[in-house]
């Protein structure tokens, strides 16, 4: 296995993501390819004791910030770091490509370097949160898309409930929509639309509105939202946890473990869903720790094969739709 | 240009599900709610169809279609000029 890792994006970068990357190898099994200026990345590798035959190097010599128009950015920076390293899985050099930066840079590089799969217009983030059933729920967008178009929340209630059954083994998952109240009238304008193309929707499982306390009650087995909403959330979520597990440090002395389950440095990364390939979207603010869980979350990704998963789910989803219109016809 | 423009039309509403007829010179790119990706897209297909690279211009500068495939417009004919 060899993933490619945009050295250059994120908060900490290169020398945070160098750390993660290095302290990978030390414990797992395969190969890296350090994306970003060769000269700079070779300096910040010498203090470390790795094998050298398992982290090459691949030249870049540009970045996109975090302030540039991802698209436009894109087409202007082709020597730029997470260009690059999307190229390397299009060219089937690596298996997957890990980046803190710009998440819009990524997912463009993702659309348009790497190509959608049918019938889905945007890439959304998903990721597993914790549940009171000690189980796990998919949340998605968690931010790759800001501003969504109501049949944009239909697809990712569709990827999203093939990422819970084909990865998560959770038959039928049961499918809902963040709303500010669980009757079918709540909602802005989005949600509003959304709702009633993800109700009529008829492979999908969709259990209506779910308020944001409700998140963790195991109600739901996917949680739709647009990225906007998604990612305040996902944020909230991390916060309020690192403010509860203070507060009982304070109290007494140690954490549970269980706060583990809600630390984003343990997560690392997610997928972008609907892709020809993996992209694993890290936060901007990782340090080594959370960089390291990010390229194991790549890993994963590659053992479970997940495009293929969604490739034949979406072909499954394809035939049962095209066999009940046939029926009703 | 025409020939051209209703090209683009149809590319970007094919992207938007919307129907190419509501796309006129003046329409603005954000009254349709098309972002940089859908023009980015709109602008490689195009690319693609004529085999040429446009510069990489910034698309605040052309808010609306026409101001764009104006801009494009001329870069073909430019192209095409320096080929002669």
């Amino acid at each position: 296995m060899r993933i490619a890792v945009d050295a250059m994006g994120g908060d900490h970068a290169p020398s945070e993501i160098v750390a993660g990357a290095v302290q990978w190898v030390q414990h797992n099994e395969g190969s890296l390819i350090l994306v970003g200026p060769t000269t700079q990345l070779e300096k910040e590798l010498s203090p470390y004791d790795y094998d050298h035959a398992r982290i090459e190097l691949a030249e870049a010599s540009q970045v996109i910030g975090m302030e540039e128009s991802p698209a436009q950015a894109l087409r202007r920076k082709k020597d730029a770091s997470i260009v690059v390293a999307t190229k390397l899985v299009k060219e089937g050099k690596a298996e997957a490509v890990v980046s803190c930066g710009s998440t819009g840079a990524q997912m463009a590089a993702a659309i348009f370097i790497l190509g959608r799969l049918p019938g889905i217009e945007r890439p959304p983030i998903a990721t597993a949160l914790p549940n009171s059933k000690g189980s796990q729920t998919v949340l998605i967008d968690v931010g790759a898309n800001v501003d969504c178009r109501p049949r944009q929340l239909l697809q990712f209630g569709l990827l999203g409930s093939l990422y819970a059954s084909s990865v998560l083994n959770k038959p039928q998952p049961r499918v809902a929509l963040i709303s500010n109240g669980q009757e079918e009238g709540k909602g802005n304008q989005l949600t509003l639309e959304a709702y009633a193309l993800l109700k009529n929707h008829s492979s999908l499982n969709f259990v209506g509105n779910i308020e944001g306390r409700e998140l963790f009650a195991d109600q739901a087995d996917v949680l739709v939202c647009d990225g906007f909403v998604g990612n305040i959330v996902l944020k909230t979520i991390e916060g309020m946890a690192m403010f509860v597990a203070q507060g009982i440090s304070r109290e007494l002395g140690k954490l549970p473990n269980f706060f583990a389950e809600l630390d984003y440095t343990q997560y690392g990364g997610a997928p972008l869903l609907g892709i020809e390939g993996i992209s694993i979207v890290c936060h901007g603010s990782s340090r080594r720790e959370a960089v390291y869980h990010g390229i194991c979350a790549a890993a994963d990704c590659v053992e479970k094969g997940i495009i293929e998963l969604q490739k034949e789910s979406l072909i499954m989803l394809e035939k049962a739709i095209s066999n009940q219109n046939n029926q009703e016809g | 240009m025409q020939e051209f423009f209703e090209l683009a039309c149809k590319l970007l509403a094919e992207q938007l599900e919307i129907d190419p007829a509501d796309i006129t010179m003046e329409t603005t790119f954000e009254s349709i709610d098309a972002d940089s990706i859908d023009v980015v897209e709109m602008i490689m297909a195009l690319e693609d169809i004529y085999d040429v690279e446009f510069p990489e211009e910034d698309l605040e500068d052309y808010p609306t279609m026409g101001l764009l495939v104006k801009a494009l417009w001329d870069y073909l004919e430019q192209v095409k000029n320096e080929n002669k």
